[in-house]
């Protein structure tokens, strides 16, 4: 008996009029599965996963039917359907309930009518398979982003289900903290044999252990195979989803290899040695995209001199004599570990936190002696690292014009929602849009300030790759229209792609800047996956399209 | 010197009822004897808690004792020894023994009630009383983890509304507040979008399916028992010889005790062995890991 089945399924939401959310859709998940499911935001992802729990089902026009081990799922009641389906979402801090740690572990246990003896053992069980003794006293705002999302899995895991749903479990979690939460998910799969449902953006991570990829397009699943056919598949039929595949995936492609798609950047770079077995590479290096020594600048936009801060009197110190050097006109990233001030350094730029020693020079002129709003006009602009917090208005189009002088707004406005791409959706509330599109929204506002430099925070965090591109094309866009942009970010893959300059962040202070191919190359843990699987072969490929390129030259 | 408190990891009840016997004591024994032995313990017991960060607040309740005893005799001209005339009226000897009786009942409570907040967390207070409300201690816990979340989002709210040059501290009176406003009304809009994936999270583990039990990690071992029933008698006996008048004192015109000597002196002795218990586990614990750890 499959685990569960789908047949036939089509919703619509009330508002929609004749669009369907989900389509005919038609799956079968065996019990103890890894399964995968892929898709362009808005796809219909979510609105098929919330279908899977009664609670969750969004209201609107159905048909067809879901059962669950056989049963139909309205028909299973909802103490069954509580505790044998757990359902994990995106946001790691709302879906925690209470204030303390082992509370929260219980609130399942507690809302079934355990008895005490029963809910200590589950307890003890879980905190000890989750690691979790460790922090079992705590308040739950003490809890960094990672520990609240394994807390928000061991609570739902006290409950004994038999399948596991999750919706995007790692968006708001830096990649370290992921790569562990999805390995927890592999490891409950593995050992405890419980289906595993989910949906991610970071498919690197979870693609090849998958039993199955479903690929989702406006509703319907235009894909259920196992990963090894995925690619392929999508190439043939040129589907946008192609962009969203691992980087092993998308190169193999990109030179029409032959023989079973490489998954992992270990069967890549096997695949790679395969492909120019007998005979060396005659092209190892690509072009630097840009000249520059980044130990020389001329006139820096943005010039850090040893800057030491922290927060509290007694505190240690966040950044210590920190210097960076800015280049006019670039795209300059900060890459490095969490906490280590990448984020306090873009608020230092900006003024929002003052340094105890040293300074902060925007073109020549000390930040510090900028009086009032002349910082924050037609100057410097920092994109948070929560774009919802940007938002004060019930549309997106007031929010855009609280930004400007009345008589001129309407002109601006349109300006503006063109280069970010996001005329579509100013009538609609800021909460009611995609992660995309709340970023690019955000980017809008405070573009609408005039900045000539741009801070940005975690600007590509929870977007999925057609974002990204899109993301990263916008912010081309303004570098031409001279502007010069800081990003502080974890996605190696998209700092490759489009910074200039990458410094690399530790402990308080700038470790080293170069550009982009040259910083990358030199690693060997911090980089991305095209040069990981290549660089046994190439000698600074970082992008898949780097990689493509050498492969095609060297034909 | 360590400040591991052990006495917090005894079962709540036994928190909270020794908490309630010291504090309601501390508000009616107004006796010189009796405030001194309250103030000496609920001193000794904080440092054991709090380490050397007690002395600060040990200093400021020095000010705060000072300050009152001073100033009651300027108000209260009763008794019979004047110690010199200020702005005119008699300052008496027993106002002043009145005053410092009232400082250090105050000090005491005031010191009592630092030692309660580092005790009673919020988790215990909800253990003892949630029973009496399954559903009011759920709303209750979920305040308290509400709360902060509050605080934060308003704080990154207003350095963002800054870093856009529309913070509540800039332009006119008018805009101050509307930008105010803005904080305030963004913050309760956000505040309803993560109410209902709370909502989500809630029903989707159960909540509303049937009966709620209720989890503890707390259990009454044989050390509880014990220390309950010795406290129970050492504050029964301290009650006693409450009711039999060991603290009846009245100040002027002259300060005179009443009641027997011998019901005094023992309800002294046991009030002070009741206030102590908390310091002397402490001690006791620290000694014995002190000798244990000698040992290996």
């Amino acid at each position: 008996m499959a685990h569960f089945e789908i047949k036939d399924l089509t919703f619509s939401y009330p508002a929609a009029g004749e669009k369907k959310a989900l389509d005919q859709v038609n799956i079968t998940i065996e019990h103890g599965q890894y399964v995968t499911v892929c898709g362009q935001s808005g796809s219909g992802k979510t609105t098929l996963l919330k279908q899977l729990k009664s609670v969750l089902a969004p209201h609107g026009k159905k048909s067809g039917e879901i059962l669950f081990e056989g049963t139909r799922l309205e028909e299973v009641n909802l103490r069954t359907q509580s505790s044998k389906i757990g359902y994990v979402m995106q946001n790691p801090d709302s879906q925690i309930v209470t204030d303390k740690v082992w509370h929260e572990l219980a609130f399942g246990l507690e809302s079934l009518g355990m008895d005490q003896k029963t809910m200590r053992l589950r307890v003890a069980e879980m905190a000890s398979y989750f690691g979790i003794q460790d922090w079992f006293h705590r308040n739950v705002t003490e809890l960094s982003g990672g520990q609240k999302q394994l807390l928000n899995l061991a609570s739902i895991m006290a409950m004994q289900p038999s399948v596991l749903i999750l919706d995007e479990p790692t968006s708001q979690l830096d990649p370290i903290a992921a790569a562990d939460f999805l390995n927890t998910i592999r490891k409950i799969n593995r050992e405890l044999r419980t289906t595993i449902i989910i949906t991610e953006h970071r498919l690197e991570d979870i693609f090849y252990a998958s039993d199955k990829v479903i690929v989702m397009e406006e509703g319907r699943v235009i894909a259920d195979e196992e990963p090894g056919k995925i690619g392929a598949f999508l190439k043939k039929e040129n589907r946008r989803m192609f962009a969203a595949m691992p980087s092993p995936v998308q190169i193999f492609y990109g030179v029409n290899g032959t023989g079973n798609c490489p998954l992992t950047v270990r069967e890549g770079g096997a695949w790679l040695s395969r492909y120019f077995a007998g005979k060396t590479p005659e092209y190892t290096t690509v072009e630097d995209k840009i000249t520059i020594d980044p130990d020389d600048v001329q006139k820096p936009a943005v010039l850090m001199k040893e800057v030491w801060f922290r927060y509290e009197k007694n505190g240690k110190d966040v950044l210590k004599g920190t210097t960076i050097q800015v280049p006019e006109n670039t795209l300059f990233a900060i890459v490095g570990g969490n906490g280590t001030g990448k984020s306090t350094s873009l608020k230092i730029i900006c003024n929002i936190c003052k340094p105890y020693r040293g300074h902060v020079y925007i073109h020549g002129q000390r930040v510090d002696k900028i009086k009032g709003d002349r910082l924050f006009k037609q100057n410097v602009a920092l994109l948070p690292q929560d774009p919802l917090s940007l938002f004060v208005k019930k549309t997106v189009r007031e929010d855009l014009e609280e930004m400007c002088d009345r008589n001129l707004s309407e002109e601006k406005v349109r300006e503006i929602a063109k280069l970010c791409e996001i005329e579509e959706i100013l009538e609609q509330h800021p909460y009611d849009l995609s992660g995309g599109e709340q970023q690019r929204a955000a980017l809008a506002k405070i573009l609408l300030t005039e900045p000539k430099i741009l801070l940005l925070d975690e600007p590509t965090k929870g977007l999925d790759n057609f974002f990204k591109i899109q993301f990263g094309k916008i912010m081309k866009r303004l570098k031409q229209q001279g502007a010069t942009i800081i990003m502080v970010s974890h996605d190696v893959e998209f700092c490759a792609k489009y910074a200039d300059l990458v410094s690399m962040f530790f402990d308080g202070g700038i470790i080293t800047t170069n550009t982009a191919n040259r910083f990358f190359a030199q690693n060997s843990f911090y980089t991305t996956a095209a040069n990981r699987m290549s660089r046994h072969v190439f000698e600074n490929a970082v992008t898949n399209e780097d990689v493509i390129q050498l492969c095609q030259k060297n034909q | 010197m360590t400040n591991k408190d052990s006495f917090t990891e005894y079962h709540p009840i036994i928190n909270f009822m020794f908490f309630i016997g010291a504090i309601v004591c501390g508000m009616f024994y107004i006796h010189p004897y009796f405030v001194g032995v309250s103030v000496f313990c609920a001193a000794a017991y904080l440092i054991t808690v709090r380490g050397t960060k007690a002395f600060s607040i040990l200093a400021g309740m020095c000010g705060v004792f000072i300050v009152i005893s001073i100033i009651n005799p300027i108000f209260n001209t009763n008794g019979e020894h004047v110690l010199c005339q200020l702005f005119g009226r008699p300052y008496t000897l027993e106002a002043l023994l009145y005053g410092m009786t009232l400082a250090g009942m105050m000090v005491s409570i005031l010191l009592w009630f630092v030692s309660y907040q580092t005790v009673m967390t919020s988790d215990k207070f909800l253990y003892l009383f949630g029973g009496l409300s399954p559903a009011f201690s759920l709303v209750l816990t979920m305040i308290l983890r509400l709360v902060p979340n509050y605080q934060k989002k308003i704080m990154q709210i207003s350095e963002i509304r800054k870093s856009i040059g529309k913070s509540a501290g800039d332009g006119t009176l008018r805009q101050k507040t509307e930008h105010g406003i803005t904080v305030l009304s963004v913050t309760t809009t956000w505040a309803l979008e993560g109410g209902i994936v709370m909502a989500d999270s809630m029903q989707s583990r159960g909540y509303g399916c049937g009966k709620r039990s209720r989890f503890s990690i707390y259990r009454m071992g044989n050390g509880d028992k014990l220390l309950l029933i010795l406290m129970t008698l050492l504050l029964t006996i301290t009650l006693v010889c409450g009711a039999k008048g060991m603290a009846s004192i009245t100040f002027a015109p002259t300060i005179q005790m009443h009641g027997s000597t011998m019901v005094r002196i023992g309800g002294l002795i046991v009030y002070m062995l009741f206030l102590m218990l908390p310091t002397m586990i402490n001690i006791k614990e620290n000694v014995t890991w002190h000798i244990l750890r000698s040992k290996i």
